[in-house]
């Protein structure tokens, strides 16, 4: 077996190739959304968001299997977008309202699994995903509702922008500031349910944060930041799943698709990071950048 | 000359006023009022001052024209209009070090983000273009365009979110400290700006505690501590007096351009 | 007294002991959690409930300890994140995120490498609070001590250092003292209540009864003092209504804390509770 087949035969096999495909999409959408997240400094909000989609995600399954996980997962999505959005224009307490309301969807969750019979093994489904198993059908909903957030992105991306940087001003210009955060949210959301369904609850966080935050390290010029990204996002994809096919064929080691490709891409970011320390620092991080940087506490109307 | 914004729906209805405020009382959300009994006028190719101390409430009005603190009482209208609604015809300059330094933008960048509400859907025509280098120009940084904001010197990136405000050609523009800070060659620069622009008719609410600026640009000054202290034409207001009142218990210079003001013990 | 209560504990039932447990597990993470609440580190604690998760997971398949082995491994996480954090454009809550999947996936990957893990992965992620055993009670019982010891011993000074940055600084104490011992607080306590309530629901019982107890009362001190009395009593009906109602008691647990913070943010509306003056901003932000 040469080279080039050693590398990219697996890819060639349905159940590899269907789980890049989808993975590929993700990396498209999500990687954007990643960026944006990083622009506003989501992560936590994103983390929210991961949790609270949990419920729904868990109720739609157990009425419906996998179809209602999706029809639940982003009704819980929206439901959960709006409130972290609106908890987010408040200064108070802003974090620990956070994690009080996405561990509390969470919960609610797991007491709905723990009344199911088959318990364990639907939790780890929900948990961790089972991308080497997605269908011809999840590709298709996982390509539909990546569009339709794209769109949704692609349509506040300068608003975003704007108000990434400067808020007031952004207000004062007459941007819908709100508005515009509640459409992100939204569409944050709706690609969380299906990374979710193809990685798992808990890895789709991964997916959301570390793209950007990778893209951030590599560059601090704005039109680089969604092509990097989404370079990570692919290259992620394909490594992993190379290596679960790898592990699982020939040292018997079933490796979880999703665990591989977000385990990836966090490798991919640590090397970065060391790759960056290694380079002379253009420019020491000021006491104002360490300073949490507390945006939230600017506009307080 | 102001352009009329084509934009935004309706003009002023007080067609020589660009700002007019009576007893008005400002505040935070739920808070107490922390600006009281303001009362000013600003016509087009005015400036007024803003003068106090810090956390005498110049924010709150700064932000109260922009219908980012609350009207709590009295009358308030901005070119004729309510904020809220005045919003997208004001140009607003913060201060720069509001700001995150490592944000990934040019200058450019930020400059053209004074643009989008007028793109909308659209991408960027020449007539953007050459608005946003019509702008960088205006402030003298074109040279700049491409650098990282952050990377710009305070005095620089005051004059870049100038030229931010400016692409929009707004008839009003609300600046928050613009000088605190800068050395100056760049209060120089700004100054020049703020003359030319006000000569073709824009107005100008500038919250600072430089009273040289004042008096350099200046038509009007509205003293606050709190409560509204004095407002009206800019030497007969900048009294000793008055100052005194403003200011109590701080160091009063009036000869020097500066004023000195000590940290305020418990305001935020 | 150490074999007297031990022996004792051993001796009772599994849901007397569960009960033990959620009261010493509550009042820990009450008790740290409000020095979470007021240093704003919930992301990050978070990031270190969900990513202790490998480290039990490794020592579960080493046949060590889990609590050496999510002790060690938390200590690891503090430091990746604390260097991540330093990066330009990175910061504390991209160090967290990357953390805490990190540390997912590891587990998760673990986990398949293993598949005959004695122990169970559901039970890392959201407890098994009926089958503590006297060492896990034990654990907690020396952690809340130590805790309570240096919040006692140390308390005004990170309450100082919590409000007051600068002039704490500027007073010529060092702040990363104050740091250090949060972190250290947080990771045990992490630890410790893990086998309570798991690594994903955790966060809720830390940050809930603090963020009650602030709704109610104004002074610093009396937060670090009801905080732990609401965690016991979180823990406490948690445990009670998760056998009346034949469900997950880790779960019970969060949802019992989460209506007592509503009962708070209510009581604290209707002005129920008049000593509360409108100085909310002491503790706020």
């Amino acid at each position: 077996m040469d080279l080039v087949d050693w590398l990219f035969g697996p890819f060639s096999l349905p159940f590899i190739a269907r789980p890049m495909i989808v993975m590929a999409v993700l990396a498209i959408a999500v990687g954007i959304a990643s960026v944006l997240v990083t622009l506003r400094s989501l992560q936590f909000v994103g983390d929210g968001l991961v949790h609270a989609v949990f419920p729904g995600i868990v109720v739609g399954f157990a009425i419906a299997g996998r179809d209602g996980l999706l029809v639940g997962g982003m009704v819980a999505a929206a439901l959960g977008a709006i409130v972290l959005t609106l908890i987010g224009r408040r200064a108070l307490g802003n974090d620990s309202a956070i994690a009080l309301v996405l561990t509390v969807m969470f919960a609610v969750g797991i007491i709905i699994v723990s009344r199911q019979s088959n318990y364990v093994g639907q939790l780890e489904e929900l948990l961790f995903g089972r991308l080497l198993t997605v269908t011809e059908s999840d590709v298709t909903v996982t390509a539909a509702v990546s569009l339709l957030a794209l769109l949704a992105m692609l349509a506040v991306a300068r608003t975003q922008l704007f108000r990434a940087h400067d808020e007031r001003a952004a207000l004062a210009a007459g941007h819908r500031v709100l508005a515009s955060d509640l459409v992100l949210a939204v569409a944050v959301a709706l690609l969380i349910v299906v990374a979710t369904a193809a990685v798992g609850n808990l890895l789709a966080l991964g997916l959301l944060i570390v793209p950007g935050a990778l893209a951030r390290l590599v560059t601090d010029r704005l039109v680089l930041l969604v092509p990097i990204a989404i370079g990570a996002g692919l290259l992620a994809s394909g490594a992993g799943l190379w290596l679960a096919y790898r592990a699982s064929v020939d040292w018997a080691v079933p490796l979880p698709g999703g665990a591989s490709v977000i385990a990836t891409l966090v490798v991919l970011y640590l090397v970065t990071l060391g790759l960056r320390q290694l380079r002379p620092q253009k420019e020491r991080a000021s006491a104002f950048d360490r300073r949490a940087f507390d945006r939230s506490a600017l506009v307080r109307a | 000359m102001p352009a009329t914004d084509v934009t935004t729906p309706g003009s002023l209805t007080e067609p020589g006023v660009a700002v007019r405020a009576d007893g008005a009382t400002f505040r935070y959300g739920a808070d107490e009022p922390v600006a009281t009994g303001v009362t000013l006028t600003v016509s087009p190719g005015e400036a007024l001052a803003l003068i106090g101390p810090n956390g005498a409430g110049k924010s709150t009005v700064i932000l109260g024209l922009l219908g980012l603190t609350t009207l709590h009482s009295g009358h308030l209208s901005v070119l004729g209009r309510t904020p809220a609604a005045a919003r997208g015809s004001i140009g607003f300059v913060p201060q720069s070090l509001s700001l995150d330094p490592q944000f990934p933008v040019s200058l450019e960048q930020v400059v053209a983000m004074g643009r989008y509400r007028r793109l909308g859907w659209r991408w960027p025509g020449r007539a953007d273009r050459n608005a946003v280098r019509r702008a960088l120009q205006r402030v003298g940084l074109e040279s700049l365009r491409h650098r990282r904001f952050g990377m710009l010197s305070g005095g620089q990136q005051q004059r870049g979110l100038l030229a931010r405000a400016l692409v929009s050609d707004p008839p009003l523009m609300v600046l928050d400290e613009p000088f605190n800070g800068l050395d100056q060659t760049n209060r120089e620069a700004l100054l020049d700006i703020v003359r030319e622009l006000k000569a073709s008719g824009v107005a100008f609410v500038i919250s600072t505690h430089d009273l040289d600026l004042a008096r350099a640009v200046c038509d009007s000054v509205l003293l606050i501590n709190g409560k509204q202290i004095a407002v009206g034409p800019t030497d007969d207001v900048l009294t000793l007096g008055n100052l005194e009142l403003t200011f109590a218990g701080h160091q009063v210079e009036v000869d020097e351009h500066t004023v000195v003001v000590p940290p305020h013990e418990g305001h935020a | 007294m150490t074999a007297l209560t031990l022996s004792t504990v051993v001796s009772i039932g599994f849901f007397e002991r569960a009960l033990i447990e959620a009261v010493l597990a509550g009042a820990l993470a009450g008790l740290v959690g409000t020095l979470v609440v007021l240093r704003k580190r919930a992301f990050f604690t978070t990031a270190l409930t969900h990513a202790t998760f490998p480290g039990a997971m490794v020592a579960a398949v080493m046949g060590f300890s889990v609590v050496v082995g999510s002790a060690v491994f938390s200590v690891l996480l503090v430091a990746l994140m604390t260097a991540i954090a330093r990066f330009r454009g990175q910061g504390g809550q991209v160090a967290a995120g990357v953390v805490l999947t990190f540390g997912f996936a590891l587990g998760a990957i673990l986990q398949a490498a293993n598949p005959s893990l004695p122990i169970s992965v559901e039970s890392f992620l959201v407890g098994s609070i009926l089958t503590v055993d006297a060492a896990d009670i034990a654990l907690t019982a020396v952690v809340l001590a130590i805790a309570a010891l240096v919040l006692a011993v140390r308390g005004r000074h990170i309450i100082f250092a919590t409000v007051d940055d600068l002039g704490y600084r500027a007073a010529g104490y060092r702040a990363w003292v104050a740091e250090a011992l949060t972190v250290a607080l947080i990771a045990a306590t992490v630890v410790a209540i893990m086998p309570a309530i798991g690594a994903i629901l955790a966060i809720a019982l830390i940050v809930g009864p603090a963020a009650a107890a602030r709704l109610l009362v104004t002074s610093t001190t009396a937060v670090f003092a009801l905080a732990p009395v609401i965690g016991a009593l979180a823990g406490v009906i948690g445990v009670v209504l998760s056998r009346e109602l034949a469900v997950s008691a880790g779960g019970a647990i969060t949802l019992v804390v989460a209506a007592l913070v509503v009962v708070a943010a209510g009581a604290q509306r209707l002005g129920v509770v008049r000593w509360r003056r409108d100085e909310a901003t002491n503790l706020a932000t």
